[in-house]
């Protein structure tokens, strides 16, 4: 009689004890996974491959318009451009070329187009010491003045590069020089950055605390 | 049930025939709601599979995997997948290359800290969106220091670069003298023969010892299941590098082992705009990364007192 009564009692204790287990699993009491709250997915263009510019030969090999180029659309043949300067010796650029920044250089010195441009035949490019490159070899311009960077950029030190470091697995894309800066104003342009890392807590003060830090 | 009835008959007759009957109906109706809200307060452990399949976790560690097997496991991965995110991957097992050992070149004059490779690596290598885990970290610095410890990691100005400061990207240093390798108690993660330290997340126990061992703070724990939209996944993964991770594993940086093993150059580096990233075979006497650190002026392996000799290094132009 005792011993049934006991276990009698075990058996309903055990029958509370599950079945609060289970009202306790179903009501998710502990483990209850807080909801995080979403993190806005980045922006495509933070993920896009392409250069900052692009160079006269991606244009030609895109077949796209090049009237840009057209040089004697306007001028004369075989008659040079004459360029003016202001008193303190800074070119003036005509207002047919506005979009063009002068800023190659410090301090202004390189404050003549026909340093690079071909005077007598405008659709070519010209080395100071007179050697006559086209547009699509533009880098070989560049090259004839900046030459421990020309030779960074032929062995792969300077500038962007994609594809395959395995040559015998395909093909290395190489980028010229003017796929990154612009032949008039070459420092590299800033830009937006990409959001940083997201912190687990709320940022209402880390911000404000990273900008007066320095 | 009727197990239990012998037992009540041989109790029953100390008791008397006419209360047999009740008690045994009432112990039986005990015992039934009993099972059942065992039932009940059991049933979350259905939810056990999504945690941990039979196979994986009767899986073999990788080393001793035969090609059969790996055939095997690489399925259930795709399956786990495709189960997942709706979204069949192809998952290979890419072996390191003979004669090849990477190495990682970076160029602080050149970059700009946009934090492009940050994005692009996560976008490459299937990193949880939320929680938000990332392999690399840019660090702002101040001029004429290289002291970490002045690195800003929050930075959000209108544009950068910012006068007076330059940037760090840091992440895995693939060092030749892991320290995270050799605190691991279960050898979930090693150091290959191309100079890659790789983790089996199948075999990880999520101890956390190696994230606290790396001193360049490169490891990652998935604190919580992992989360990633479908339109964002790269199904282009390797058993040792992308495939999704699950809940309680450490990741980290793995060179992109699912490009880089095929002879292609890291998302990093591709997606950098001012190319100031560099990524080769060391051994190659003609590759990009052996021209570098042959003529540049190569400052830095991060941390070199400790002794980890790490396989990235950073460089200056000028």
């Amino acid at each position: 009689m005792n011993g049934r009564f006991k276990a009698a009692w075990v058996l309903r204790g055990l029958v509370v004890l599950f079945v609060g287990l289970a009202a306790a699993f179903l009501l998710d009491l502990w483990g209850r996974p807080t909801p995080l709250r979403a993190i806005p997915l980045v922006d495509p263009a933070f993920l896009d491959t392409a250069t900052v510019r692009r160079s006269y030969a991606d244009l030609v090999r895109a077949k796209e318009d090049l009237s840009d180029f057209d040089c004697y659309a306007c001028h004369e043949k075989n008659k040079p451009p004459v360029l003016r300067y202001d008193e303190h010796q800074n070119l003036l650029i005509p207002t047919e070329h506005s979009d063009i920044v002068m800023g190659h250089g410090q301090h202004g010195r390189n404050n003549n187009c026909f340093n690079c441009h071909n005077e007598t035949n405008l659709e070519l490019l010209q080395t100071r010491d007179g050697r006559q490159v086209k547009f699509t070899d533009s880098s070989q311009l560049c090259g004839s003045c900046h030459g421990p960077t020309y030779e960074d950029w032929e062995a792969g030190a300077h500038g962007r590069i994609s594809g395959y470091w395995n040559r015998s697995r395909g093909p290395i894309k190489r980028q010229d020089c003017i796929n990154c800066h612009n032949p008039h104003s070459p420092p590299f342009p800033s830009r937006h950055p990409a959001p940083g890392p997201h912190l687990l807590h709320e940022l209402t003060e880390a911000p404000a605390r990273a900008e007066t830090a320095h | 049930m009727s197990a239990f009835e012998p037992n009540l008959q041989s109790d029953a007759p100390a008791s008397g025939g006419d209360m047999d009957r009740r008690s045994f109906l009432r112990t039986s109706a005990v015992l039934a709601s009993g099972l059942a809200a065992l039932a009940a307060s059991l049933s979350p452990l259905r939810k056990l599979d999504d945690y941990v399949s039979l196979e994986r976790f009767v899986q073999k560690y990788y080393k001793e995997l035969t090609p059969e097997e790996m055939k095997q496991v690489l399925k259930r991965i795709e399956n786990e997948v495709e189960r997942q995110y709706g979204i069949r991957p192809h998952v290979r097992d890419l072996k390191p290359m003979d004669g090849v050992e990477f190495v990682y070149a970076l160029n602080l004059t050149r970059c700009i800290g946009c934090r492009k490779c940050v994005h692009a690596c996560v976008q490459e290598n299937n990193q949880s969106r939320t929680p938000e885990i990332q392999y690399i970290r840019v660090l702002k610095m101040p001029h004429g220091s290289l002291d970490v410890e002045k690195g800003e990691h929050n930075y959000a100005p209108e544009s950068v670069p910012e006068k007076g400061f330059f940037y760090m990207p840091v992440q895995c240093q693939q060092c030749k003298n892991p320290p995270c390798v050799k605190v691991c108690p279960v050898h979930a993660t090693w150091q290959e023969t191309d100079g890659i330290t790789v983790v089996d997340y199948d075999w990880c126990i999520g101890c956390r010892y190696c994230e606290a061992a790396c001193p360049y703070w490169a490891r990652r724990f998935n604190f919580t299941q992992p989360s990633i939209p479908k339109e964002r996944i790269n199904p282009d993964m390797a058993y040792l590098g992308n495939r999704p991770r699950r809940q309680g594993v450490m990741e980290k940086c793995h060179f992109c082992i699912q490009r880089t093993r095929v002879g292609r150059y890291p998302a990093c580096l591709e997606v950098c705009p001012a190319g100031a990233r560099k990524f080769g075979n060391i051994l190659d006497p003609n590759s990009e990364i052996s021209y570098i650190l042959r003529t540049k002026r190569v400052f830095i392996q991060l941390k070199e007192e400790l002794g980890t000799s790490p396989r990235f290094f950073y460089y200056f132009d000028v």
